[in-house]
């Protein structure tokens, strides 16, 4: 374990954060009752991935740049679902007048 | 030494990043939490600079920060978010969530630390490759992106429009539920 | 083949399915117009489709038989079919038609039967409410039995001999509202399906030890010009090539050789469908039917089915002693057995019946004692089934005259009807000597040449019974014309008079048949193996004593009925007391099936299965059901409705094929 504190910064190191980011996202995503709440862990999650593929594109293919292309891609996708996301969420409000994912619940049994 | 100034700045943003991120999914007003989610894309975008793709440190500040948070506010505003304090997850539901946030970092930090990746270089990205991004995202031949590329500017109208269908005034009191 | 093949060579395919075609458009067109319109159209186009389908029939055989005339080998051919089920590079049963001296003749018989007794129909069947459907089945019938006749491959052969047990059934079952008829056409049913299984037993075993040597075979068949040819072609189980190799296996089942195994078997579905001893129960009640229908076929066609399949698979019958044993003793044994019982009917269409049996019995002992050395038997059994079919049916058609006008089926209710019916009497008269085998009819030729078949055989025994059996059968015979045409009127016979014209033109047709038919050189048509042709000629040593058998059962049977009257065939009856009781009750057969199926296989082994089936089977549907429901209630909890249970789930689920993956298979 201190081997990699001591080691200099590599493509694990970078991996490491980004893997932790994302398990942050999970934990909101399961945890948050507002639905804005899961949203912003979902773009928690979708940065990480994207984080995931510039890091790639540097250590592992440098001279090309297809990793950030889909870095870009990613934050295109999330700024639509973003939209999409903020749309069903007021339409939700405007009907039931809570966004607490907990009350959902029409799906049981 | 400039290795080790950039070793140290990584392990600087990184351990903002992280626990603003923490922030972001523990806090009860919802309103930080964008505050929080804010700086954490903005730790990213320097991680991308520190990566060598300062192009992307832009999109991700313009796009990012610039409008999916304000969009995010939005949907604060227009759910009467701001002064509701969220209320706590049960105890059970916060169990089940840091066990499966942490098994899925166990699992994956193990995995990644004992592979070992066939790393090519571990050196800055070449200075121009901005201009290689942008050529690359337009070209059109069979090594370039341009199909994807309005492919995902096709999902954004749809997206756009799709959202404004979703969210416009319905017709709830007139039953058309 | 032949480049001035005709037309009619060519189409054969023409003649099954015209009644086809008619049955379509009387089941699914005319069934739907008014009952006024459909019983005028039903019987006019049925009968017209298989008068047509005579007509080219008739030309067949004369384009046929020109093409190979006496003394010519004659060649079976296949002029049209096409691939049904293909299994694999080796197995594939075509749907065809196959064109030999057999089917030939007994597509003859088939429409010439059947088209007379559609016309008889028109008038026998009139009013009757259920006209059209009576003549769609019939239709339906026709096809069949013509589909069976021109079968080039056993399977289609099994196909064909399933629709006609079911068009049988639906025809004995045609007056649904009465019980009798109901139960009947059951009995029928079930009887010949018990005996079907045996045949398909017999097909499949036949089949699969055919496919296994026709890779090694057909290269060989293929080089003498047999192309196209499948394992469950009659042409390739036939082939003596086939048969040898068949007749070289050594694998045995039960002591028997599989060649003679799967003969048996086949041959008790033959026997099921010919109604031979002892599966012959369904035959007697199968007379509920409509009279015409008995005619058809049940005297003249579907019956003599099991002779034909006999026949068509007779080089291979012949290829085991054994099995054409059995052939002949059951034959013989039937034809005395059923003859005995016909003695004592009263009903006159049970008479007919138990002849039937009896000379189907003749037909089956006929192919028993031929073999390839010396084809006699089998030339004469098909003769007889030629000759039968036209007078066994007049018979039957006089007899639906008799039960038209006096309605009843009982010979005791006829009599004196000589004078009121003559034209009817006449043709009865005609074919009760032509079963007696009086020269010159019809009869008298076909049983004398299976006679002589027997006796040149060396079994004595078979031919001794035959002969006997000759004489019964005149006996029974002239008692029932005796009874009807010159006993004494009955209250039911005072007003009878003669049948409508439709039914009078059949009498007569057929009448003309059963005279002339005996003069067909059947042996320079119908003849196989080694020995073909020439023409029998009559041996009188035979035809002596077989003429004065018959003879001597005439003056007995004038000598009870008519110079005797009611009294001395009484005293007779009661002379011979509990043995008179027994043939009439027809050896207590019925009783004793009843007792098998009744009290033994419904008490012992259908009872317990009930109980097994409603306990243990019922009880591990009712045990999966109720695992299903308590597994369901269990997992329902684990639905919260709420996505980010799922999502729990999801996570976990993921994280857990990682590691199993990377644990397992890195």
């Amino acid at each position: 374990m201190s081997d990699f504190f001591l080691s200099p910064v590599g493509l694990q190191h970078w991996l490491v954060v980004s893997t932790a980011l994302f398990s942050i996202g999970i934990y909101g995503l399961l945890t948050r009752r507002n639905a804005v709440g899961i949203l912003m862990a979902v773009e928690l999650l979708l940065n990480s991935t994207s984080l995931n593929f510039v890091i790639f594109n540097k250590f592992a293919t440098p001279s090309a740049v297809d990793g950030q292309i889909m870095s870009i891609f990613i934050i295109a996708v999330a700024a639509a679902e973003v939209v999409v996301g903020m749309a069903i969420f007021v339409t939700l409000f405007k009907h039931r007048k809570t966004v607490d994912v907990t009350s959902m619940n029409l799906l049981k049994n | 030494m400039d290795n080790f100034v950039s070793d140290i700045l990584f392990y600087v943003f990184a351990a903002f990043s992280i626990s603003l991120a923490m922030l972001v999914v523990t806090t009860r007003r919802i309103l930080r939490a964008a505050v929080y989610l804010m700086c954490v894309l903005g730790a990213s975008a320097a991680f991308f600079i520190l990566l060598g793709a300062e192009f992307l440190a832009g999109v991700q500040i313009l796009v990012y920060i610039g409008g999916i948070v304000v969009l995010l506010v939005f949907a604060v505003m227009l759910t009467r978010s701001v002064d509701l304090l969220e209320e706590r997850p049960t105890l059970v539901r916060k169990a089940i969530g840091g066990l499966a946030a942490l098994s899925f970092f166990g699992t994956t930090a193990l995995i990644l630390t004992s592979t070992t990746f066939p790393v090519l270089r571990g050196g800055p990205l070449p200075p121009n490759n901005t201009a290689a991004l942008g050529k690359k995202l337009l070209d059109y031949g069979s090594e370039g992106f341009v199909l994807p590329f309005e492919i995902i500017s096709l999902l954004l109208l749809t997206a756009v429009i799709g959202g404004i269908v979703i969210a416009r005034k319905t017709s709830v009191e007139k039953g058309g539920n | 083949m032949h480049s001035e093949q005709s037309f009619i060579l060519n189409n054969v395919w023409l003649i099954p399915a015209i009644p086809f075609l008619s049955f379509l458009t009387l089941g699914l067109l005319i069934r739907n117009f008014p009952k006024k319109l459909q019983d005028q159209l039903s019987g006019i186009v049925a009968t017209l489709a298989v008068f047509s389908a005579a007509v080219l029939a008739y030309w067949l055989a004369w384009e046929y038989f020109h093409l190979f005339p006496a003394g010519v080998a004659k060649q079976a051919l296949v002029p049209w079919s096409f691939e049904w089920l293909r299994y694999q590079e080796n197995l594939a049963v075509n749907v065809g038609v196959l064109v030999d001296p057999i089917s030939v003749l007994l597509m003859v018989v088939v429409t010439t039967v059947s088209s007379l007794v559609h016309l008889y129909s028109t008038g026998y069947m009139h009013g009757d409410p259920g006209y059209a459907r009576y003549f769609t089945w019939l239709n339906l019938f026709t096809f069949s039995m013509l589909g069976l006749v021109v079968s080039p491959n056993i399977l289609q052969m099994y196909v064909c001999w399933e629709l006609v047990g079911a068009s049988s059934f639906l025809l004995i079952g045609f007056y649904f509202e009465k019980p009798s008829a109901v139960s009947a056409s059951k009995k029928a049913f079930i009887v010949t399906r018990f005996a079907d299984l045996g045949f398909l037993l017999g097909v499949i075993l036949l089949g699969y030890y055919g496919y296994n040597l026709f890779a090694s075979v057909a290269p060989s068949l293929h080089a003498s010009g047999l192309t196209n040819v499948q394992p469950f072609d009659f042409a390739f189980l036939t082939n003596p090539e086939v048969m040898n190799q068949f007749m070289g296996m050594s694998d045995t089942f039960m002591g028997m050789g599989v060649l003679t195994l799967s003969m048996v078997l086949i041959f008790m579905g033959a026997a099921g469908k010919s109604a031979m001893f002892p599966l012959h129960i369904w035959l007697p009640d199968a007379m509920e039917g409509p009279t015409p229908v008995s005619a058809l076929i049940h005297a003249a066609t579907m019956v003599v089915a099991g002779v034909y399949l006999v026949a068509r698979m007779f080089p291979v019958f012949a290829a085991s002693a054994d099995a054409l044993l059995v052939v002949m003793y059951v034959g013989a044994f039937t034809a005395l057995f059923a003859a005995v019982i016909g003695c004592t009917q009263d009903d006159i269409k049970r008479v007919l019946a138990f002849s039937t049996l009896s000379q189907l019995g003749y037909m089956m002992f006929a192919l028993g004692v031929s073999s390839m050395d010396h084809p006699l038997g089998y030339t004469a059994s098909m003769f007889h089934l030629f000759t039968h079919a036209f007078f066994k049916a007049l018979l039957f058609l006089g007899a639906g005259a008799l039960i038209h006008a006096v309605h009843s089926n009982s010979i005791w209710d006829m009599g004196g009807l000589a004078k009121k019916m003559p034209v009817t009497h006449a043709t009865v008269l005609i074919a009760t000597l032509a079963i007696a085998g009086i020269y010159p009819l019809a009869g008298f030729f076909s049983k004398d040449e299976i006679l002589v078949a027997a006796l040149e055989s060396g079994h004595t025994g078979v031919f001794a019974i035959g002969l006997l059996v000759a004489g019964i059968t005149a006996f029974y015979m002239f008692r029932i014309y005796f009874v009807a045409f010159w006993g004494k009127p009955s209250h039911h016979s005072e007003h009878a008079h003669e049948a409508p014209i439709s039914m009078l033109i059949p009498l007569i047709v057929l009448a003309i048949f059963t005279i002339g038919a005996g003069f067909v050189p059947m042996a320079d048509l119908v003849s196989i193996g080694h020995s073909a042709g020439g023409h029998h000629g009559i041996n009188w040593a035979v035809a002596g004593p077989s003429l004065f058998v018959a003879a001597a059962g005439i003056s007995f049977a004038w000598f009870m009925y008519v110079a005797g009257g009611k009294q001395r065939s009484a005293a007779l009856a009661g002379a011979l007391g509990g043995v008179y009781t027994t043939i009439k009750q027809k050896f207590y057969f019925d009783e004793i099936y009843l007792f098998i199926t009744k009290k033994i296989v419904f008490r012992f082994i259908a009872t317990p299965i009930a109980w097994f089936d409603r306990n243990v089977v019922d009880g591990g549907v009712n045990l999966s059901g109720w695992l299903t429901r308590a597994s369901g209630a269990a997992l329902n909890s684990t639905q919260t409705g709420q996505v980010q249970t799922y999502g729990a789930w999801f996570v976990g689920g993921a994280v857990t094929v990682t590691l199993v993956l990377w644990i397992f298979f890195l």
